[in-house]
This record gives C-alpha cells, sequence and structure tokens, in this order.
C-alpha cells in the first residue's frame, strides 16, 4: 500500500487498525504453525536418513544378487520363477492431516514369505535365486517404509517453506506498510486538528 | 492398493521376484511419461517406484506433481539423487544442511 493512496480519514485510520491487528495475530499463528512444523520434521529427519541409507544399501545388495542370479540361471529361469509367485504385496494407503499438512501413511501385507509358501518349487530353483528373492522382499518393504517417510518429510519441507515466507511478508513487508500508514493517517489527522485549531482561533481574533 | 515399478528390464527384473505384477518396461527416455501417467491414472496403485536417473530426465515439472502426488507416492532408487533432492530441500527450507 503506498502512503499516497492512502486517505487520511478516520474510517480508514479504524479499518487500518483493524487490518493491523488481524495480521499480528496471523502472524503470531503462522509463526507458531512454522514451529509445529519445524518439530515434526526434526521428529523424522532421523528416520529419514537412516531408511535412505538402508534403502540405497539393500538396492544395491539386491540388483548384486539378482544379476548373479541371472548370469548363472538365466533371465528366462528368473522370469519363469517371478511367474509363479502366488501372492502379490499388497497395501493400504491412508491419508492423514499433520498441521494442515496431508501426508501418507501406509501399511501393507507381509512381503516377507516362508521359501515354502513363495509358490515356486524349491528343487527346480537354485539357493541364488532364493537369495536374490530374498534381497527383494526385504528391499519391497524397506521401500513401503521410505515411501512413507519421505513423502512426509518433502510435503513438511514444502509447508514450511510457504509458511516462512507467509511469515516473512507478513513481519516485513505488510505489518511494518500498514502501520505506516496508520503513522501517516494519524500525523495528518492531528495536522488538520491543529489547522481547524488555529482557522477557529484566527476568526475569532 | 499395489505397488508398481517403471524402468529398464534391468531394474524390474528383481521386483518380479518380490511378487510385483505391476510392472512397465520401458525402453528409453521417451516412452517413461507415458507410462508413468497410465500408472497416475490406475487408481489401484499406492507406490510408484522409478530409477533415479529416469525420474531426474523427466521435465521437472513433471517431477515436482509426481513430488505432490499421495497416491501413487513415488520412490526413487538407485544413484545419489534422491537423497541430494531431499538435501537441497532441507537447505532451502529450514536454512541449514541437516543432511549429513
Amino acid at each position: 500500500m503506498a502512503i499516497q493512496d492512502v486517505k487520511p480519514t478516520r474510517s480508514e485510520l479504524i479499518d487500518l487498525k483493524k487490518k493491523i491487528k488481524l495480521s499480528e495475530g496471523g502472524h503470531k499463528l503462522l509463526k507458531m504453525k512454522r514451529d509445529g512444523l519445524i518439530l515434526e520434521f526434526f521428529e523424522i529427519l532421523e528416520k529419514a536418513k537412516s531408511i535412505r541409507a538402508e534403502l540405497d544399501v539393500q538396492f544395491d545388495v539386491s540388483m548384486e544378487k539378482v544379476n548373479i542370479a541371472k548370469s548363472v540361471e538365466g533371465i528366462v529361469t528368473i522370469k519363469s520363477t517371478a511367474f509363479s509367485f502366488k501372492d502379490t504385496p499388497s497395501l493400504e494407503v491412508q491419508s492423514k492431516n499433520v498441521m494442515g499438512v496431508v501426508v501418507p501413511k501406509i501399511e501393507s501385507s507381509s512381503v516377507r514369505k516362508h521359501i515354502n509358501d513363495r509358490g515356486y518349487g524349491i528343487i527346480g530353483t537354485s539357493s541364488r535365486i532364493d537369495e536374490a528373492v530374498d534381497a527383494y522382499e526385504v528391499l519391497v518393504e524397506k521401500i513401503i517404509l521410505a515411501a512413507e517417510i519421505e513423502t512426509t518429510i518433502k510435503k513438511l519441507l514444502d509447508e514450511i517453506e510457504k509458511t516462512k515466507r507467509r511469515v516473512n511478508a507478513l513481519e516485513f513487508k505488510v505489518i511494518p506498510e500498514l502501520t505506516e500508514a496508520r503513522d501517516f493517517i494519524i500525523l495528518r489527522l492531528d495536522e488538520m486538528e491543529r489547522e481547524n485549531i488555529f482557522r477557529l482561533k484566527r476568526i475569532k481574533g | 492398493m499395489e505397488i508398481a515399478v517403471i524402468g529398464s528390464s534391468e531394474f524390474t527384473l528383481g521386483f518380479r521376484l518380490a511378487g510385483i505384477r505391476n510392472i512397465h518396461e520401458t525402453n528409453g527416455k521417451d516412452d517413461l511419461i507415458p507410462v508413468i501417467q497410465n500408472v497416475l491414472n490406475d487408481r489401484e496403485i499406492g507406490v510408484l517406484v522409478i530409477h533415479n536417473d529416469d525420474l531426474a530426465s523427466l521435465p521437472e515439472n513433471f517431477q515436482n506433481m509426481l513430488d505432490e502426488l499421495v497416491t501413487p507416492t513415488t520412490i526413487a532408487l538407485g544413484g545419489a539423487g534422491e537423497s541430494s533432492n531431499l538435501r537441497d530441500k532441507i537447505k532451502q527450507a529450514v536454512g541449514v544442511d541437516l543432511w549429513k
């Protein structure tokens, strides 16, 4: 709001005072929201770091195991083994609200299965395939866990940034401009009052 | 809901062994976007697994759109792309590099 656009009237002053009060209230609330979001973020940060490290290691291990199985058994054997799997991992994705941020909550059926429950014959396949299956089952479990945590952390970070911008805009732009306009109106009204008194005194004199 | 995996045959092969049926093999970067869009249209997909290099090759607005979605939730594997992406986000939002 440019100072030259402000009309120095009492109603404008009342409006501005209301706006300042509202902005200060909003600023306080947004600051509290930002602090709350940062606390939530710190709570899951360590978890996110460790799960990402574990996921990267497990991915490398799993790739290595499947590549060994592929080179020894051949891709056709691996694909035919994969076709004989009985169950596929199923998920339940719900969303929950953390201080206005919608984050996923993922629950899954058990990914890891006993070797007898997988669906392929034990005699027809080698231990290399079993090892690769084991590794990928662990990887999928970690993926499900990481999907929830990483998405939550990303969404929290986006919201922290948005809230930070709003807090800064209110603190350094909106509230100072409104205060400046209010001070200008007060000054102008006082000036007009003095002019009136002076005019009245002159008329009397 | 299910897990979907998108990527090269080398990337997706192992996931078949974990019992995942929703696997989409791509032949390069060109058919990546239509395949991802097909997966996004499927309401039964809860988690989308993709290789970091494939994710990095997508246009930035498409990556942001994937980031925004809760169902499916996208998770990138392989390389250091995802952790550096998170590190950048943390630096930008909090102002300090806490991903050490």
